[in-house]
């Protein structure tokens, strides 16, 4: 530990004597036979997870150990079981993230091995996932490119947020400042429904009216464009931008906004110059999730594209739909083995990891304003 | 600053010009609905309305609103109308008409002259260093009004003159073919003018200044919020419309008319026969249904109910009531949204890792129920922990000090009064994973078109044995279908796979309406609680 600074050792050597200090005690203040409880639950609790990651029949038995000891400490020892119930839930909680983490990047390890490139010597592993530009699983040569489907995910992003950020923050604007009561009623549900529209219907009236009708009005060979599946991703991304920047305004202190009015200004002019630079962050936020959802959408852009990776020619070039990362794995898990299913799944960890980002960044984002709003929490 | 602008409290004499801006907004309004109309043909470039070709109709209407902007902006500029304008348009509105016209400029320089790309450029630069100059360097009413009338005016010459007349076709020259034609171009460019001319004419009508960017901005927000509407409720129309037929097929009531059912030992036929949600998909019926796709989203959502709802309340009661504010639950908080936003698809391919592999290998509904479940979990976490944390801490204080354990607080006074927020957020939640493909896709999908007999029973599918794993449910362990993966499977199969389906088109509508039913259902129920929960706390 001599690695450290002097005062972060003694730091964390007074927490963890404070910590061993807390744990004696509690074991000094509780009933024996309430501890063994516990303990027992814990164990058996532990071994069934065990189990079930070795795929065990066995797993029931300390399953049934585990529900037994609550059972009885639930009867004799109630307040402490359900501390430790609780406990255990929201570990698991945050398990679920750990193993989604641990068992995406697992599965796509073997083709990042297999996409190494050397360069200068160093081995980097997964470079060749990225510098080639053709998908070609099944006939050599053997290429798991995901060029294109970046490029598709990324055009059809952009096309999204270019609908869902002015439209959804005017929304919010409009639910939180302007709507009369009775009107924000009616279109705050509406959103709310609008976001629960499943993807796979929006994606079915997408697949057969708004792709035939694109296929007309572009003269397009074949059915399927970015520009539409991102019009259409967007609108599903809108509510989501719409309640989190909606709240982000609701936040403003009505004391700001009434002195701004006060000094004789519009409506407007408040909006434009107090409420929204102050909400500037927690809007940007919510465009944040909102490019989140865009980039996840997945049953949308399964149906309505074509399923045939490679890059649009020229680049830009939005009137034809290839694929995106998630109609990638929608659309060819079913028979994808071995290096294949293990390419998808690194389409999974990109997407996994991108939204992940964009998460915490947006948190942090709102978790800056809410202290500059409210001062200290 | 109250004697600064001298300005009439009634302004009687304004009364006509404001009527002038008024109709002008109208106008916009109308050419607006009328470019829509035409976008999705329900009236064609082509189609004569009273006796004028529909191109020239919006032609001359986009000239004279475009004048009439600009005569407006003008008058005001020389005095006849009497208005309140800034100095200048601001720089927001400059850069935007900048924007338009340099995209005016390159596109006629390159397409309608035919200059190289030195000349669009050039063209470009000019025209939006012109809009911008003339929007930004004079008086509002005129910085305002000009580039938005001249915009409007010319497009509308270029209709009229049959530069983008009816047969006009770009073909962009991309490898990928591509191009834009009459049918499409002009109504597009017809609303997005009508959209400018309407801001300005809005602004016209406030008298320019603050008031008048007010309701300029007020009209922009308006048919914003009105537009998402219209999109939900057309979506919802157009899905009932095409679905009723299909879902009704055969609909009969009557004694006996229905299926045979067995309930607590006694048999009897149902009073109603609805085939479409009573029958599976086999050669011999008359009217195919989704029945075990019905049932499959039943348990599916039972199942992750089951899972996540426990485990999501725990967690929350834990990091609200138990854990100190803290590292701990900054971590737990992290990881509930990051789960929240994490793609539907991740949720699948993670039950693909994970659970197939150690539930039997194969596909099966318990899996899917999990994987919903995980999906869940957040949520459930989420809208707890936001009414626990509503419970005012005066309830808490109370219940101390009345002498009683944390746990006994918790469990009748925190619990009960979260209660309402708790549901509302379950319903709301259920409602989304009801709805979820792409998670069951790659982790219980079964056939394409189930028949009746493989509807789940997972009641019926208990089996207890002595040896490992004791209890087993084959019920449970089989690949199923979902109403999402149902429709899914009908976009995306092939002809022969759907063969025995005669009208597959009122069937996939059909089945689109029913999930559309169950899913919006479960939000109409989740949206009513809040709102009888609500309007209860406040009459108390």
């Amino acid at each position: 530990m001599n690695v450290l600074p002097n005062s972060d050792g003694a730091g964390l050597r007074a927490a963890a004597r404070r910590g061993l200090r807390r744990g004696r005690d509690f074991v000094d203040e509780t009933p024996p036979d309430a501890l063994v409880t516990v303990t027992v639950a814990a164990v058996s609790l532990l071994a069934a997870f065990a189990g079930f990651l070795a795929a065990s029949s066995l797993t029931a038995v300390p399953f049934a150990v585990f529900l037994v000891a609550t059972g009885y400490g639930w009867l004799r020892h109630q307040e402490l079981t359900a501390r430790v119930l609780t406990l255990t839930t929201t570990v698991s909680t945050i398990l679920v993230l750990g193993l989604i983490l641990v068992f995406i990047f697992a599965e796509a390890w073997p083709t990042v091995q297999y996409a190494t490139v050397n360069v200068f010597g160093v081995p980097i592993p997964g470079l060749r996932l990225f510098i080639e530009t053709r998908w070609s699983p099944v006939t050599p040569p053997i290429q798991y490119s995901l060029v294109p489907m970046i490029h598709g995910t990324v055009l059809v992003t952009i096309i999204a947020t270019a609908v869902a950020a002015p439209l959804g923050v005017a929304a919010a604007l409009f639910l939180s400042e302007i709507a009369p009561k009775t009107v924000r009623e009616v279109v705050k549900p509406g959103v709310e429904i609008l976001a629960g529209i499943p993807s796979i219907v929006y994606g079915f009236i997408g697949f057969t009216i708004l792709s035939p009708w694109a296929a007309d009005q572009f003269d397009i060979v074949g059915q399927g464009t970015y520009l539409f599946v991102g019009i259409v991703v967007g609108l599903m991304a809108l509510p989501t931008v719409v309640s989190v920047a909606e709240d982000a305004l609701n936040s403003i202190p009505e004391s700001m906004k009434s002195g701004s009015l006060a000094l004789g200004t519009t409506d407007w002019q408040t909006m434009t110059s107090i409420t929204l630079p102050a909400a500037f962050s927690g809007v940007s936020a919510a465009v944040l999730l909102g490019v989140g959802r865009a980039i996840g959408e997945t049953m949308a852009a399964t149906v309505m594209l074509r399923g045939s990776p490679g890059l649009t020619k020229p680049l830009y070039n939005v009137f034809y739909g290839n694929d995106t990362l998630t109609s990638l794995i929608a659309a060819n898990y079913g028979d994808a083995d071995g290096l294949q299913l293990s390419a998808l799944f690194v389409a999974g960890v990109i997407l996994f990891v991108t939204v992940l980002f964009l998460s915490i960044g947006s948190q942090y984002i709102e978790a800056r304003m809410r202290q500059k709003l409210g001062g200290a929490d | 600053m109250a004697g600064a602008t001298k300005s009439e409290l009634v302004s009687e004499d304004t009364s006509d010009t404001e009527a002038v801006a008024a109709g002008a907004v109208g106008l916009a309004a109308v050419l607006f609905a009328l470019s829509l109309a035409a976008m999705f043909e329900l009236v064609t470039v082509t189609d004569p309305i009273a006796g004028v070709p529909m191109v020239a109709l919006l032609g001359g209407l986009l000239v004279l609103l475009g004048l009439a902007v600009i005569g407006f902006g003008v008058g005001s500029r020389l005095g006849y109308v009497a208005t309140n304008p800034r100095p200048t348009a601001g720089l927001v509105a400059s850069g935007a008409f900048a924007l338009i016209w340099f995209v005016v400029g390159g596109l006629v320089a390159s397409q309608t002259l035919g200059l190289g790309t030195a000349g669009w450029v050039v063209a470009s630069l000019v025209a939006g260093g012109a809009a911008f100059a003339v929007s930004a360097v004079p008086r509002e009413d005129i910085g305002s009004t000009l580039p938005a009338g001249a915009r409007a005016a010319f497009a509308g010459i270029v209709f009229l003159t049959g530069v983008i007349g009816p047969s006009w076709v770009w073909d962009l020259g991309w490898e990928q073919q591509a191009s834009f034609n009459a049918e499409f171009t002009i109504p597009i460019l017809t609303a997005f003018c009508s959209l400018l001319v309407g801001w300005a004419a809005a602004k016209a009508y406030g008298g320019f200044g603050a008031r008048g960017r007010h309701i300029g901005a007020y009209v922009l927000v308006y048919l914003n919020a009105l537009s998402i509407i219209a999109v939900l409720f057309l979506l919802v129309a157009f899905t009932v419309l095409k679905g009723l037929p299909g879902l009704f097929n055969s609909l009969a009531f009557g004694a006996g008319v229905g299926p045979e059912v067995t309930l607590v030992g006694v048999t009897f036929s149902l009073p109603v026969s609805w085939p479409f949600v009573m029958n599976g998909v086999a050669l011999l019926n008359d009217v195919n249904g989704v029945l075990p796709a019905i049932a499959g989203t039943i348990w599916l959502v039972i199942g992750a109910v089951l899972f996540a709802v426990p485990l999501g309340v725990g967690a929350a009661v834990f990091i609200t009531e138990y854990a100190d504010r803290g590292r701990f639950t900054q971590v737990v908080e992290i990881a509930t949204n990051g789960l929240w936003s994490t793609p539907s698809i991740v949720f699948g391919l993670f039950g693909l890792a994970f659970l197939v592999p150690r539930l039997g290998n194969k596909k099966s509904l318990l899996a899917g129920m999990l994987t919903l479940g995980f999906m869940l979990l957040p949520l459930v976490v989420i809208t707890s922990r936001e009414s626990m944390l509503a419970v005012p801490d005066e309830y808490r204080d109370a219940s101390a000090a009345l002498g009683v354990t944390k746990w006994q607080t918790i469990r009748s006074i925190v619990l009960p009064a979260a209660l309402p927020g708790i549901l509302t957020g379950i319903i709301l939640g259920v409602g989304r994973i009801a709805g979820e493909t792409a998670p069951i896709l790659l982790t219980m999908s079964g056939s394409v078109a189930p028949p009746g007999s493989q509807t789940v029973d997972v009641v019926g599918g208990f089996q207890f044995s002595l040896a490992p794993p004791f209890v087993t449910n084959p019920e449970l362990m089989r690949a199923t279908s979902a109403l999402p993966y149902q429709l899914y499977s009908l976009i995306t199969a092939g002809v022969g796979q759907s063969s025995n389906i005669g009208a597959i088109d009122e069937f996939r509508w059909a089945t689109a309406l029913i999930l559309l039913v169950v899913v919006l259902g479960f939000y109409a129920v989740g949206i009513a609680t809040r709102y009888y929960f609500r309007s209860k706390l406040q009459h108390e």
